[in-house]
């Protein structure tokens, strides 16, 4: 299937511009990476409210946490590994704990950054920050999502963080307002339900596609909501189709599959078959080897399934 | 300044800390007693607070950055009337306001929580750059500890902050010479930190830690410069109980460790009795 496809980065900066311009409370932080993160429009138009600190991730999220304190939104993007994995600590006391209103965003998630190698891939971002109690994570799916999941982020006074992955992002759904928290129901169907979160969705629903052709009965649930995650709609499906699958551009360790086994564990124990990045370090390449290498394209996730359901 | 007064504060300061620690049977009492001027500095002369209203808009903020000395801002905080003095003794309780390290969500007339070294220096900077871009004159204090300042993240802050206009902000460096493990001087030494700090392009000074009128007059100055002000205070670890005083073993106390307090204690309550 063919989608519009948007360029995610820009998509990003002038969601933040066209919600700042109309507020006089949200700043942006940079840390060397404003202006790679899609915000020029931002820093041309707003100047005054554009903060460019320098390389230094882990006073950036105190900074940004004190400008909360003086009344201030902060939002803070770049790759993803600096803002989670790096300042972690700080992410917990300051943003967790409390519980300011500030607004991260991972950008260059999943094996986005393919040829900086592992330590610019973001594959364990959620499953860090999802340690953190209070901290909403968001993974929009494509660039409906994407849109509404800024302007929810910017709306809920906390702290948010949003993983965004791709250069470019499909539009896949139409756009409404994003609720934070609620899983949606992209398709029903009996056989399996494939739960999917963040821009690995569109090979998810090309892999329905050929689960389809093949006479499966596919029921497909889209999580943009890591935390808080939609239990009911989990719980309802597992009850409903028996077997789930989950699908991520993430470790499954710490990632949607874990979410899902702790949900089912507790409410309806059910077989789970998680597809997402294994538990290794894997090196530099091409983005979509790397993606074939994890079983995450299309043709691979439909063969796990197919597979699963033997 | 009425110096007889914010003397007086920092004895009071130093009884207060000393007695809810001991009472508690644990406290880090060498830094609560090393910034206890300092303190009095603040709260006695320089701050505009008010302790019916812990959240004034036109508040003055101390955010301390070395948030395990709680005990000294928690008992000037209680002699100001933010809580009352009894409640100090609750230290540690379940259930109470007054965890050994600051905390925002807990005690009223704390701006910012504390305990992770290196991370609160930065949170002012946060405070002092939103309240300047607002146009506010609120001022905004940090303490940080020499032993801190081994952390990379306050020299982040310290990099940055000269060059993001912030003259609101003014960084005091509790330089007691120790740290938990043994003396700074012999794990990483500090060097000429005020030079260090000048050369940031902080307005950067050093003083007698001790001594409320220099401590003062040092605030004065930073406040009348048109950068941010880098206080270096001379200080004494577990300055006031004199066999502590620049001692190895002097960073936190616990249980017998407290023996001698009692004596201390009551030569600090005559001293401050004779002050009236």
């Amino acid at each position: 299937m063919s989608y519009e496809m948007f360029d995610a980065k820009k998509l990003l900066g002038d969601t933040v511009y066209e919600v700042a311009k109309e507020r006089n409370d949200i700043v942006l932080l940079s840390t060397d990476s404003a202006p790679r993160s899609g915000f020029t429009t931002f820093i041309e138009k707003m100047p005054e409210a554009y903060y460019e600190l320098g390389i230094m991730e882990q006073a950036a999220i105190g900074v940004g946490a004190g400008m909360a304190v003086a009344g201030k939104v902060p939002v803070w993007c770049g790759p993803a590994p600096f803002c989670t994995a790096r300042p972690f600590e700080f992410f917990k006391v300051d943003l967790g704990y409390m519980h300011q209103n500030m607004k991260v965003i991972g950008r260059n998630c999943g094996f986005n950054y393919a040829d900086l190698g592992p330590t610019h891939y973001g594959l364990e971002d959620y499953g860090l920050v999802r340690m953190i109690p209070d901290v909403v994570i968001l993974a929009p799916q494509d660039a409906s999502e994407l849109k509404g999941a800024i302007k929810a982020m910017l709306d809920y006074v906390g702290p948010v963080y949003l993983r965004l992955s791709t250069a470019k992002l499909p539009k896949i759904f139409e756009e409404k307002p994003f609720e934070i928290g609620k899983g949606n129901l992209i398709e029903d169907g009996e056989d399996v339900t494939i739960l999917t979160t963040g821009e690995i969705t569109v090979n998810t629903l090309a892999a329905v596609e050929l689960l389809k052709a093949k006479g499966v009965s596919v029921r497909v649930v889209g999580l943009p909501t890591i935390s808080p995650i939609d239990t009911d709609i989990i719980v309802e499906s597992a009850k409903k189709t028996g077997r789930l699958v989950t699908v991520e551009e993430h470790f499954t360790v710490g990632g949607l599959g874990t979410i899902v086994e702790e949900i089912t564990a507790e409410n309806c124990p059910v077989k789970v078959k998680k597809i997402g990045v294994p538990f290794t370090y894997i090196s530099a390449g091409p983005y979509d080897d790397m993606i074939q290498y994890c079983g995450l394209d299309p043709e691979s996730i439909c063969n796990s399934v197919m597979e699963f359901l033997k | 300044m009425n110096v007889n007064e914010v003397k007086k504060l920092a004895l009071d300061i130093r009884i207060e800390a000393l007695n809810m620690m001991s009472k508690h049977g644990f406290g880090h009492v060498g830094g609560s007693l090393s910034i206890a001027d300092a303190i009095a500095v603040l709260y006695g002369e320089q701050m505009k607070y008010d302790p019916q209203n812990p959240k004034w808009e036109a508040r003055d903020y101390l955010v301390l950055s070395k948030g395990h000395c709680g005990p000294a801002l928690y008992s000037a905080l209680a002699i100001k009337g933010f809580f009352p003095r009894e409640e100090l003794l609750t230290i540690n309780e379940i259930g109470t306001r007054l965890p050994s390290h600051a905390d925002k969500n807990l005690t009223p007339g704390i701006d910012m929580t504390t305990g992770s070294l290196g991370q609160g220096v930065s949170c002012a900077l946060g405070m002092a750059l939103a309240l300047k871009i607002q146009g506010k004159d609120n001022m905004v204090y940090s303490i940080i500890g020499d032993g801190e300042a081994q952390e990379g993240q306050v020299w982040e802050t310290l990099l940055i902050a000269p060059n993001k206009g912030v003259k609101n902000f003014i960084v005091m460096l509790d330089n007691n010479k120790q740290q938990l493990d043994d003396f700074v001087e012999k794990i990483s030494p500090l060097g000429d930190v005020r030079k260090k700090a000048e050369d940031f392009g902080w307005h950067a000074v050093t003083v007698d830690g001790h001594d409320v009128e220099a401590i003062n007059a040092a605030i004065e100055e930073c406040k009348a410069s048109d950068k941010p002000g880098f206080i270096n205070l001379e200080t004494v670890k577990g300055k006031g109980w004199p066999a502590k005083e620049g001692v190895n073993g002097n960073h936190a106390l616990r249980g017998p460790a407290f023996e001698g307090v009692e004596e201390v204690l009551e030569n600090m309550r005559k001293e401050l009795a004779a002050m009236n």
